[in-house]
Formats: structure tokens, C-alpha cells, sequence
């Protein structure tokens, strides 16, 4: 187990002083991811192949149904539907929404000469740090269909009647609240990117008579290309994982407005117990994420 | 502020050609050109800050409020909902099982992650770097694509509803980031020191106690956070893996709370939900700058 005073010069020769000690310090770990991480994601395969039910006969007796699963839900226009929508999703609130505002609030953080940029960077920070149960909670009293939701206060000081986003339009308030959530993780990545760009820069092609825009679109853009892609892949995994910010609010209804494929997934392996066909849409979810991840990473030249 | 100034004054001259001939002329104009910029800027910045905190304004004021409702009001200020919180009704075990839960599964998140982590950094082994990025490719599995299969699995190692079977699942999702995260950090410290802690008669385990472990502080608080705060906001995996209430963490207890339409006690659900947000964002506050740095690169938003 322990070898105590293993010889320096060996140690220091091949950088592997007491080999014995390696299974027992990897061990632990090696085993937890291998048996609740990838354990599950080789099981999930097997099961989409079965037509495994959480009760009834499937339940204690399932079958290798080869590939019905998948002929099932490609050929199932709810399950179609359910990608569609976290499509949408993806676009809206993460590569549209939380891209733009987050560049907008780093851009206004590298002003040297705005005030108040840490109660700012603070305050940004709020939607994201806090649990997604607790996120969800706070917009259902905005969004509430009372007259007095906040949303509907802000509304009539336009002189506008009062809405009920969640029943109306239910697909847009759930983009709005992940926008929000997420402004915070573009802030940081593009903080960070943004360090990179010297301000010589940018001061150079002003006097050259660029405007803001164009600085921003010729000079800046280009320069910090890895990190934007790097970020859209990284949102783009999160937001396709979303779930609970979503399935707290509506559990993907009214009807069926809301139903991302995560929520697709937990209705129909848990409420409806068909565990072959919600692991189906799990592969095929993930199969989805790596060619997106691949493609991702090709177009930015990222090593991966 | 200065350079700025000379930048705007570049910037005009070329637009406008008569500027460069007569250069006191602009002087009026300029600044109130600057200033329309420079408020722009600031009411971008405070529409995005209220954007970000106006939500929290129900939570806020529904919580001190005696007699709150789903909506935002001016409160009767009143600490009843804390009280009610910390002692009345389930919420005391919802509490309490969320801490069991966060502790127990950072502690044996950090116990494996600081000697995998280690023997990832000291050791030159086949499949070492193979395993690196395996664990890193994990982060592209979103958790609702695995939860079914998990869920039954658990149920096959009879885990399945009890604290233990989700204490292990939690510290295993965050184990990825955690042994990358404290690699990074052992590998910064020098091998020499360890070499001559064996000198003097330590173990190998014995220097990794004295000398390895006070040197990857910063690292190992930055582990422990991340892993905390990811087990105590999840939702997906105990709403799956728990069916007993007695083991409802208060993300889930909060649920069941909150779409118990009829009866929903909107001052303790506010407050469940101050208290609940309270430790990630104290953490993040006062740590922040320093979380910034260890987790840039995804760690933080999984």
C-alpha cells in the first residue's frame, strides 16, 4: 500500500515513485464515475434497444424490440415537435438572447469611466448563482396572470390591458427567464475574452473613423472568435439540458407548448413509465448534441 | 477618461472636415455629444441591472410580508415566515435534508476528487490522458438524457429513494470538474517539495497530508463550492430518485409546495426561497473574483 522512502533517483528516473499507491488513489473515483456516470449512458443505449416499462408485464419482463424505439419517435410528430421546440429554444434564448446581452454587459463593463460596474457585475450575477427552482419561482410572481403580477404593473403604466404570458405565450416567457438566467455565464466568458483585445486596437481604428459598430464587428469580433464559439458550444449543452427552470413552471404546457425534449423525456419514461422509448429520445438527443458539438468545433477551429 | 477624449476628437475630425481647420468651434458641441453617449451607456446598464433584479422583488418583500400573495405588495413587515419556516410543518426537514444531502456528497466529492486529482498529476500511467477527456467529454451529456437510465439503475442496486443513492449520484456528476479543477492545481505545486518530504521520512500519503494539501487550499475551496452548490440547487435528480417526502430536499419540497395550487402559503414558500437562494449567493458575493478565475471555461453553469 504505502511505500515508505521509495528511492528519489527512481522516483525521479521513470516520475512514478510508488506505483502501488495508483489504484487506491484512483480508484474511488474512477469507480463512482464509472458506475453513476458512464454506467447509466451504456444502459440507457441497451434500454432504448428494450421496450421496458417502470409497471405491467414490460416491467418485469422486457424485450429487445431492436430499433422500434427510434422508428416510433421519428416517425411521432410530438416527439419531432419536442426537438423542434428545444431548437427554438436553443436559438432564442440562448444563442440570440444571452449572446447579445451578455457581450452588451461586458462591453459596458470594460468602460473605463462608467460608475457603479461592481454593484453591476454583482447584480448580473444574481439570476445565475441562485437554484433553478428559486429562478422559476421569482418569474412566476412577474408572470402571473393577476392584474397585479409585476409584469402586468408594468404593462399598465403603458396603459396596456393585462396579459397571462404563461397561458398566451407560454414558448416566449420561459426564452425571456433562461435569457435572463444566462446573461451572467456570456458576461463572464466574454469578460474574459475581452481582456484579450489591446486598446490600442480599438483606438487605432477609431482614429481611422470607424464607429462603435464597425470597431466592434471588424475589430473586436474577429479577435475574440475562439472564446464566442467556445461559449456557444458550451451554452448550447446547457440550454439543451435544461429542465427544471422550464418543468417547474409549466411541466411543459399549457397542452404541449412548453414541452422540450428534456421534459419529452421525463414524461414519457416517469409520468407514462415507457422507460425503452424516453431512453430512445435520450440518445437521440445526445447523438444530436455531438454532431452539434463537432460542427461547433470545426467551425471555430477550437481543439477539442 | 483622457485618452478616450482624444479618441472621440480623432473620430470627429475625420467625419466632419471643416472640424480639423477650426478646432475650437467643436468644443461646445463635443460634450454634449459625449454626454448623450455616455447616458445611453448608463441607462443600458441600469435597465439591464433592474431586468436582472426586478424578479427578485416578490421573493424579497413577499417573505417579511405577514400576509403575502402570489403578487408583489408593500408588506406588513413582519419575521413570522422565518419562524414559520424554522419550525412549523415540513419545511425544517426539507431544510435539513438539502444540507445532509450538499455535505455529505461535497465531502465525498472532495475526498475522491483531491487523491484522483493527485494521482492524476503525479502519475504517468496508460489511459491517463484517454481518461482526461473522457471525463471532460461528460460535461456534453446533459443530465436529463442519463436520468432515466439512472433511475433505473439505481433501482436495480436498490439505491433508489434514500439518501445515500443520491448523495453517491451528486458526487459522482461533479467528480469530472472537480478532478480537473484540482489537477490544475497540484500541478502547480512543485514535485521537489514532495520529494523532500519522503527525504525526511514521510509517506507518500504522509506528504500529500503536509505538504500537498495546505499548498491546493484555494483550489480545494473552489472544488467545494461548485460541488455544493450544484448539489444543493438540483432538481432533476432527486424529483426522480426520491418518492418518500421525508427525503425531499427544498427544491423539490418548494415544487410539491408550489403546485399544491389551492393551498399554497406564498410568505413561508418566499421565504423557503430566501433562505434556499441564500448560501449559493452569499458564496458567490464574497468569493466571487475568486470563483471567476478557477471556473471560467463551463465549470460553474453545469
Amino acid at each position: 500500500m504505502q511505500r515508505p522512502g521509495t528511492p528519489r533517483a527512481k522516483a525521479r528516473r521513470t516520475g512514478t515513485g510508488g506505483r502501488g499507491a495508483l489504484p487506491l488513489l484512483l480508484g474511488p473515483s474512477v469507480v463512482l464515475i464509472a458506475v453513476f456516470v458512464i454506467a447509466p449512458a451504456g444502459y440507457g443505449i441497451y434500454l432504448a434497444l428494450t421496450d421496458t416499462q417502470l409497471t405491467g408485464f414490460a416491467a418485469r419482463d422486457p424485450h429487445f424490440v431492436g430499433l422500434e424505439n427510434f422508428r416510433n419517435l421519428l416517425g411521432s410528430e410530438d416527439f419531432l415537435a419536442s426537438l423542434g421546440r428545444t431548437g427554438e429554444f436553443v436559438l432564442w434564448s440562448a444563442i440570440i438572447g444571452q449572446t447579445v446581452l451578455g457581450m452588451l454587459a461586458a462591453l459596458l463593463l470594460r468602460q473605463k469611466w462608467l460608475r457603479g460596474k461592481g454593484l453591476f457585475g454583482t447584480l448580473v450575477l444574481l439570476p445565475m448563482v441562485v437554484p433553478e427552482v428559486v429562478a422559476s419561482l421569482t418569474w412566476a410572481s412577474v408572470l402571473s396572470s393577476n392584474g397585479d403580477g409585476t409584469l402586468n404593473r408594468l404593462l399598465s403604466l403603458f396603459g396596456s390591458g393585462a396579459a397571462a404570458p404563461l397561458q398566451d405565450s407560454p414558448m416566449v416567457s420561459v426564452v425571456v427567464i433562461n435569457v435572463w438566467r444566462g446573461i451572467a455565464f456570456a458576461m463572464i466568458m466574454f469578460q474574459a475574452a475581452l481582456e484579450d483585445v489591446p486598446d490600442e486596437l480599438i483606438e487605432a481604428a477609431r482614429m481611422d473613423g470607424a464607429n462603435a459598430l464597425q470597431v466592434f464587428r471588424h475589430v473586436t469580433l474577429p479577435l475574440i472568435r475562439g472564446p464566442v464559439f467556445l461559449y456557444l458550444l458550451l451554452t448550447t449543452i446547457t440550454t439543451v439540458g435544461v429542465f427544471g427552470l422550464v418543468y417547474f413552471l409549466t411541466q411543459g404546457g399549457p397542452g404541449q407548448r412548453t414541452e422540450l425534449t428534456s421534459i419529452y423525456i421525463f414524461q414519457h419514461a416517469f409520468r407514462d413509465s415507457q422507460i425503452g422509448l424516453g431512453s430512445a429520445a435520450s440518445v437521440i438527443l445526445l447523438v444530436l448534441l455531438m454532431l452539434l458539438g463537432l460542427t461547433y468545433a470545426r467551425l471555430a477551429k477550437v481543439e477539442v | 477618461m483622457a485618452a478616450t477624449t482624444t479618441v472621440e476628437r480623432e473620430h470627429e475630425r475625420q467625419h466632419d472636415p471643416g472640424v480639423a481647420a477650426a478646432p475650437a468651434r467643436p468644443r461646445g458641441r463635443r460634450p454634449a455629444w459625449l454626454v448623450l453617449q455616455r447616458a445611453v451607456q448608463y441607462a443600458l446598464m441600469v435597465l439591464l441591472a433592474l431586468f436582472c433584479v426586478v424578479p427578485f422583488a416578490w421573493v424579497a418583500l413577499t417573505a417579511v410580508d405577514a400576509d403575502g400573495g402570489s403578487t408583489v405588495q408593500v408588506p406588513a413587515f413582519s419575521l413570522g415566515n422565518f419562524v414559520r419556516f424554522f419550525t412549523d410543518g415540513d419545511t425544517p426537514r426539507l431544510f435539513l435534508n438539502s444540507v445532509v444531502v450538499s455535505f455529505a456528497a461535497t465531502a465525498l466529492n472532495l475526498a475522491c476528487g483531491v487523491f484522483g486529482a493527485y494521482a492524476l498529476s503525479r502519475y504517468r500511467f496508460r489511459g491517463r490522458t484517454t481518461f482526461m477527456f473522457a471525463i471532460l467529454l461528460i460535461r456534453v451529456i446533459p443530465p436529463p438524457a442519463t436520468i432515466v437510465a439512472l433511475y433505473l439503475l439505481m433501482v436495480k442496486l436498490q439505491l433508489d429513494d434514500s439518501y445515500l443513492g443520491l448523495i453517491l449520484a451528486e458526487a459522482a456528476a461533479a467528480l469530472p470538474i472537480t478532478l480537473w479543477l484540482l489537477k490544475g492545481t497540484i500541478d502547480a505545486v512543485p514535485y521537489e517539495l514532495e520529494e523532500a518530504a519522503w527525504l525526511d521520512g514521510c509517506t507518500r500519503f504522509g506528504a500529500i497530508r503536509r505538504v500537498v494539501l495546505p499548498l491546493v487550499g484555494p483550489g480545494l475551496g473552489a472544488a467545494a463550492i461548485l460541488t455544493f452548490m450544484a448539489v444543493w440547487g438540483d432538481f432533476l435528480t432527486p424529483l426522480v430518485l426520491l418518492q418518500s417526502p421525508d427525503l425531499y430536499p427544498l427544491s423539490i419540497g418548494m415544487f410539491r409546495a408550489f403546485t399544491a395550487f389551492n393551498q399554497v402559503d406564498w410568505g413561508v414558500l418566499a421565504a423557503s426561497a430566501l433562505v434556499y437562494m441564500a448560501p449559493p449567493a452569499l458564496l458567490y458575493i464574497f468569493l466571487r473574483r475568486h470563483l471567476m478565475r478557477s471556473s471560467i471555461g463551463g465549470a460553474l453553469k453545469g
